[in-house]
């Protein structure tokens, strides 16, 4: 990959940006690095002082929307919410990369550190796994639901999580049943995925966060940028992130459907925000814009 | 320590390698071979269907309106295998070695052995298509009635799935999913199938197909599968194949234009692809293998 003399972006240190370059730095303007090195920045450590929310992992079997699918979800709530209001909420796609703590998103310590800055309200996160039907056989393969979720186009994934995912959590915490306190995040199928419930139902989720998002004609979504243009601009505030190194395959070039995304945006008058960086298919620019991503996502709302 | 590593690196990466294996793609460059295009087989049948391969590799087909079952052998030439075959239309060999056919002229399913002496299976059922399992149960397609039927080993029939416009069927190379053809919808329907033969968790796995840029269905068929799980579906604008998560890989075109009905993998090594096509009949070598349905536990 070409090497890039620039000034520091959002998310990247300039302490590993000096490691990595070998500490043969001329000055600190021109600096050598390899693309798509971004990292982790403070917000998405675990800070001193800041409380701690709790995470706690479910199964979850769909009789319903997609029936005979199981996965594993985990639910994060932050050490504020009290059970005194109702919550507002963040549902996340590929769940577990999402939670993990030593992952590229780290989004529990986000929230955290947010939170704890009222830099985004007292939110509940959903982390969920894509489903899986088991065969019945224990040699036989079990059907992966991932792509047919995430990648189809329609209200059926909107219907599980309306219908299933967030009646469940409800039973448990109050949640905020207001579009405008709903927010759904994706990386890659999730990514649409995210889009596409808020497409589906913007009454229900107002805020959108996709990482190389798969617009691609993986299962029709490469039409999304199209539709956008041609149609009444719905209640949407969309955060999309893409590199120029991402993937360019049979389904399309992610790089080319999110810039086509984002120029659809712009001109249907969205309230987006557009990251193209330089990276590939993975979840480390994302990772390392979380923070601001989610401030974005979640300004002027009450920070409770 | 290099496995104990590995072990432990896979489990903390797996959710995110899991995505970026998702996010690639099976193309159909992966299954055709440069300058290997349609061969034509045979020609002047008035509509050929239900191409079935035998346990040497030979693919018999049938041509409906002429009530004939042929084979291809494995020298190219086509012979009469059966005559008389009231309209006989799905073929697949089963584990027993006889040829279940769908002969809907008399309402039947039906075996032919070696010298094409016909024996029911059932009757009393109209059919289109069939799949035999590892185990001899079969499954069949009833277009009319909007059924998937299944014949259980002691030959004995039930509806297992309803409410549909099935055409196709076929198993998954460990049988453990079936998928039928819907020639109203543009997706591939898709069932767990249970111990009993039983059918579950249906839903809309495969899709969208790609439909004729001029409107209209896809006109969905026959399907076959391939040893790494891809699927193979005869269609209007061609031969399409999907991956096993689901996602279509790409067309492959059709020898002649019009009907393309059903497809398998016939010859020694399951290495080539057979298409009916009308009035005609054509094959053609891949990087691809089919499969043999083993017999389960």
């Amino acid at each position: 990959m070409l090497a890039e003399w620039t000034m520091f972006r959002t998310g990247r240190s300039l302490i590993m940006k000096t490691m990595l370059a070998g500490c043969a730095l001329a000055s600190l303007t021109n600096v050598t690095y390899a693309a798509d090195d971004y990292v982790l920045g403070p917000d998405s450590q675990v800070q001193p002082g800041v409380p701690q929310g709790t995470v706690t992992k479910h199964t979850w079997k769909s009789e319903k929307v997609y029936p005979g699918t199981e996965r594993d979800y985990w639910i994060y709530v932050p050490k504020q919410y009290d059970g005194s209001q109702p919550a507002s909420v963040m549902v996340f796609q590929d769940g577990g990369a999402y939670v993990n703590p030593e992952g590229q998103f780290r989004s529990t310590i986000v929230f955290d550190n947010l939170i704890h800055k009222k830099e985004m309200p007292v939110t509940i996160g959903i982390f969920l796994n894509p489903g899986v039907i088991p065969a019945t056989e224990p040699n036989a393969k079990p059907r992966q639901n991932r792509s047919f979720e995430y990648d189809s186009l329609g209200d059926q994934y909107a219907r599980f999580l309306l219908e299933e995912i967030l009646p469940e959590v409800g039973r448990t915490y109050k949640l905020t049943d207001q579009a405008s306190q709903r927010a759904i995040c994706g990386i890659s199928s999730g990514g649409i995925c995210a889009w596409t419930v808020a497409w589906e139902r913007p009454d229900a989720f107002s805020k959108v966060l996709s990482h190389v998002g798969s617009f691609t004609n993986i299962r029709g979504g490469h039409v999304y940028h199209a539709l956008i243009r041609k149609t009444e601009r719905k209640p949407i505030r969309v955060f999309l992130q893409d590199g120029s190194g991402d993937l360019d395959n049979v389904h399309g070039s992610w790089p080319l459907a999110n810039q086509e995304m984002a120029a659809a945006l712009k001109f249907a008058k969205y309230d987006y925000r557009f990251e193209f960086g330089d990276g590939g298919h993975n979840g480390k620019h994302g990772g390392a814009l979380l923070p601001e991503s989610l401030r974005w996502l979640w300004r002027n709302d009450d920070a409770r | 320590m290099i496995r104990t590593w590995l072990l432990f690196t896979a489990g903390a990466l797996g959710l995110v390698a899991c995505q970026q294996a998702h996010a690639q793609d099976m193309s159909v460059s992966g299954v055709l071979i440069d300058g290997a295009g349609w061969q034509l087989v045979g020609q002047g049948y008035k509509f050929t269907e239900g191409p079935a391969v035998d346990l040497q590799g030979q693919v018999y087909f049938t041509d409906i309106p002429n009530n004939r079952i042929h084979k291809i052998g494995l020298d190219d030439q086509v012979t009469v295998f059966a005559d008389n075959t009231a309209g006989t239309n799905g073929l697949m060999f089963g584990p027993d070695g006889l040829l279940y056919g769908c002969r809907n002229g008399d309402r039947r399913i039906v075996t032919y052995d070696k010298q094409a002496q016909v024996q029911t299976v059932v009757e009393d059922l109209n059919s289109n298509d069939l799949v035999v399992t590892g185990n001899g149960g079969v499954y069949v397609t009833d277009p009319p009635g909007g059924k998937v039927w299944y014949i259980n080993k002691q030959r004995e029939k039930r509806v297992v799935a309803e409410g549909l416009k099935p055409n196709g069927v076929i198993l998954w190379p460990d049988q453990g999913t079936l998928v039928v053809t819907d020639s109203a919808e543009p997706i591939l329907w898709t069932f767990r199938v249970e111990r009993d033969g039983s059918l579950s968790q249906k839903d809309r796995y495969y899709g969208p197909l790609q439909l004729p840029a001029g409107g209209g269905g896809p006109g969905s068929d026959g399907m076959t599968v391939d040893t790494l799980g891809r699927l193979y579906v005869t269609t209007r604008v061609g031969l399409q194949m999907f991956d096993p998560t689901g996602r279509l890989g790409g067309t492959i075109l059709k020898p002649q234009p019009g009907a393309l009905s059903n497809v398998c993998f016939g010859g020694p090594e399951l290495d080539t692809l057979y298409v009916t096509a009308g009035d005609k009949v054509y094959k053609r070598r891949v990087q691809s293998r089919g499969v043999r349905y083993p017999a389960a536990n």
